[in-house]
């Protein structure tokens, strides 16, 4: 086991710097520069020259490389070139807002997925069954941001105007006072995560309660089930202790991606809702070439998504005996 | 089961093909039928449409005004434009479905390449391709695709390249997954026994057995060609206007879907009836195709 841990976190570091790096030369790459995007067309060559000396955006592309892989070892993320931000201060900003849709829309999703999974399973063709069903197919034709613009359409936009003020979820009122991770305070603002993080969680809740329902019943035609029924075990104990624990490995595995890719749903979400947070401020420093703000920013998510990879690996290696035996690969 | 009864009759089904059985096993599956049929004809629709609906739909009318549904001159109702959603959103079609397929034609030969030799070959060649996989899957796909569109252009062709670069991950480690379970089986060596280049066993003997997997995915990823086009174009770094994509409507009506819903829903019901169509006839393939599944019904 701690051959293994060592192998996999090795490789996580050697894919989070091929990102870092990947990332860094595809913004390279861009033809133009922050200056050019932030100051249009009537700009003053003299002006766009100092700026561009302020930002160290004249020096060679491999001193900037070196500049940018040791500020964030140092955990310096720069400033901004569009608004002179510091980086830093981006990232609390926009980390908190997106921590806050991305954990409430991950619960709903684990919470939902095992439940409607368990009982689609238990009772086919049963309501859980079918809402499964629909939901994960319906789902998968519609991408994120029209969920969000439909929801916000049919819970926000025509209540109002019908004033069912209580279908009305519609609240911008981001970012959240007084929210910490995982309480909710007393008061109306619960009702500005409830959209955004059904909106988050939906695709993968279904898709993972189909895999789960899946593969509780090919897990149920198995053998040592008829084994364990055969030595007069009950439903529920077969059910819970020989068919869950082994339908959960895939479940498990997919689900760890599916929050992996809660950060890409994220993006989307954001940028329908009106909230500032990690994926809405790449995207949109992306388009104004805010090279810092893209870098640093990315460098969290590309973080979060490698670690999170690595825990699904390991908890998927205590699980299952034989991967870490074969040693992973 | 009648046959049991004559004694001398041998109780044995014409032999039947893999590829016979699960046509036969995609045609009793009326849902998949239904979403071959509705494919077919948006197919028709995107085809005939903008032959039958000629006319500009690209640029703004001067003292133009604001339809809704059901307005005599435009069944569709116009943009905020003055433009009629009908001739966009035929267009708009036909262009989704192109997107789609070229998309879904590149990612599925990248990935099953890389996939596939990765899969055969494994050792470092495996953990080339699998941490090639790994490093781009944490890349932001908004990142990706921002700098491939704004080195290459926002052009229908630097989207196909963008898409690509995003998709293939998919489909090479299903093909990866698919060529390992099949490599070691007792026909594949058995081949290799009687002599079997490498080439041969490859092409003849492991493609189409690891095949069937990768035909359901196929279908799935020009869907989700279709749906990053409209998830690009909403972040505003996809096509722009006045490209009549759907992606391009449905980042248009933001504004003011709030007030004219018909903005937002007529390229989002044509959206939805084009990728649940796929997705349904997706479905079908890997049931018809799930080789588990055979005889089962």
């Amino acid at each position: 086991m701690g051959s293994y841990l060592l192998k996999r976190l090795l490789q996580t570091i050697l894919v989070v710097w091929a990102a870092l790096t990947l990332i860094f030369f595809l913004i390279e790459l861009v033809p133009g520069d922050a200056i050019d995007a932030r100051s249009g067309e009537k700009a003053n060559a003299n002006a766009q020259a100092n700026l561009r000396k302020k930002y160290g955006i004249d020096d060679p592309v491999g001193v900037r490389y070196v500049k940018y892989v040791t500020n964030i070892a140092k955990g310096d993320l720069g400033y901004s070139f569009v608004d002179d931000d510091s980086v830093n201060n981006d990232l609390k900003e926009t980390f908190k807002n997106s921590s806050r849709l991305v954990f409430w829309g991950g619960a709903f999703q684990i919470v939902g997925s095992l439940v409607l999974g368990f009982i689609a399973a238990a009772k086919r063709n049963s309501i859980a069954d079918r809402v499964t069903s629909v939901l994960s197919v319906g789902l998968q034709a519609l991408p994120v941001l029209l969920t969000g613009l439909l929801a916000t359409l049919f819970f926000g936009v025509i209540p109002n105007n019908a004033n069912w003020q209580w279908l009305n979820f519609n609240r911008t009122s981001w970012p959240l006072e007084g929210w910490k991770l995982g309480v909710i305070p007393p008061g109306d603002s619960w009702k500005a995560i409830v959209l955004p993080a059904i909106v988050v969680g939906l695709v993968n809740m279904a898709f993972l309660a189909r895999l789960l329902r899946s593969s509780m019943l090919e897990v149920m035609r198995a053998d040592y089930l008829r084994t364990a029924r055969a030595k007069g075990l009950s439903n529920r104990s077969v059910l819970v202790k020989h068919a869950a624990r082994n339908a959960l490995i895939p479940w498990l595995t997919a689900a760890g991606l599916s929050l992996v890719e809660i950060f890409g749903i994220a993006v989307q979400t954001e940028s329908v809702f009106g909230i500032f947070g990690l994926g809405s401020r790449i995207a949109q420093g992306a388009s104004l070439q805010d090279g810092p703000i893209v870098l640093g920013l990315s460098t969290v998510v590309v973080v979060a998504v490698a670690l999170t990879n690595l825990l699904v690996d390991l908890s998927y290696s205590i699980l299952d005996p034989r991967i870490r035996v074969g040693g992973g690969d | 089961m009648s046959t049991l009864a004559i004694p001398h009759e041998r109780i044995v089904a014409p032999p039947v093909s893999f590829w016979v059985d699960a046509r036969k096993r995609f045609l009793r599956n009326k849902l998949a039928v239904f979403a071959l049929v509705l494919m077919l004809s948006l197919i028709l629709v995107a085809v005939i449409g903008p032959l039958v609906l000629k006319g500009d739909y690209k640029s703004a009318r001067s003292g133009f005004e604001l339809r809704r549904i059901g307005d005599p001159q435009a069944v569709l109702g116009t943009d905020d434009l003055g433009r009629d959603m009908l001739r966009r959103v035929v267009r708009g079609l036909g262009l989704s479905l192109m997107l789609g397929v070229a998309v879904s034609v590149t990612v599925t030969v990248i990935g099953m390449t890389l996939g596939g030799v990765a899969g055969y070959f494994g050792g470092w060649v495996d953990a080339l391709v699998g941490r090639m996989i790994d490093t781009v899957y944490a890349v932001p796909y908004v990142i990706i695709a921002f700098s491939i569109l704004a080195i290459l252009g926002k052009s229908i062709f630097a989207l196909v390249i963008a898409l690509t670069a995003v998709g293939w991950l998919q489909t090479a480690r299903l093909f990866r997954a698919a060529v390992i379970q099949v490599k070691d089986l007792d026909y594949i060596e058995a081949a290799r026994a009687t002599g079997a280049s490498q080439r041969r066993v490859l092409l003849s003997h492991i493609l189409p057995n690891a095949l069937p997997p990768i035909l359901a995915s196929i279908a799935f990823s020009i869907s989700s060609a279709i749906l990053a086009e409209t998830i690009y174009s909403f972040l505003g770094i996809g096509l722009q206007e006045p490209t009549p994509a759907i992606g391009v409507m449905i980042a248009g009506a933001r504004s003011s879907y709030t007030v004219y819903p018909h903005l937002l829903l007529v390229p989002a019901s044509v959206l939805i009836l084009l990728t649940i169509s796929i997705v349904l006839i997706g479905d079908g393939l890997r049931d018809a195709l799930d080789p588990k599944l055979r005889g089962a019904n």
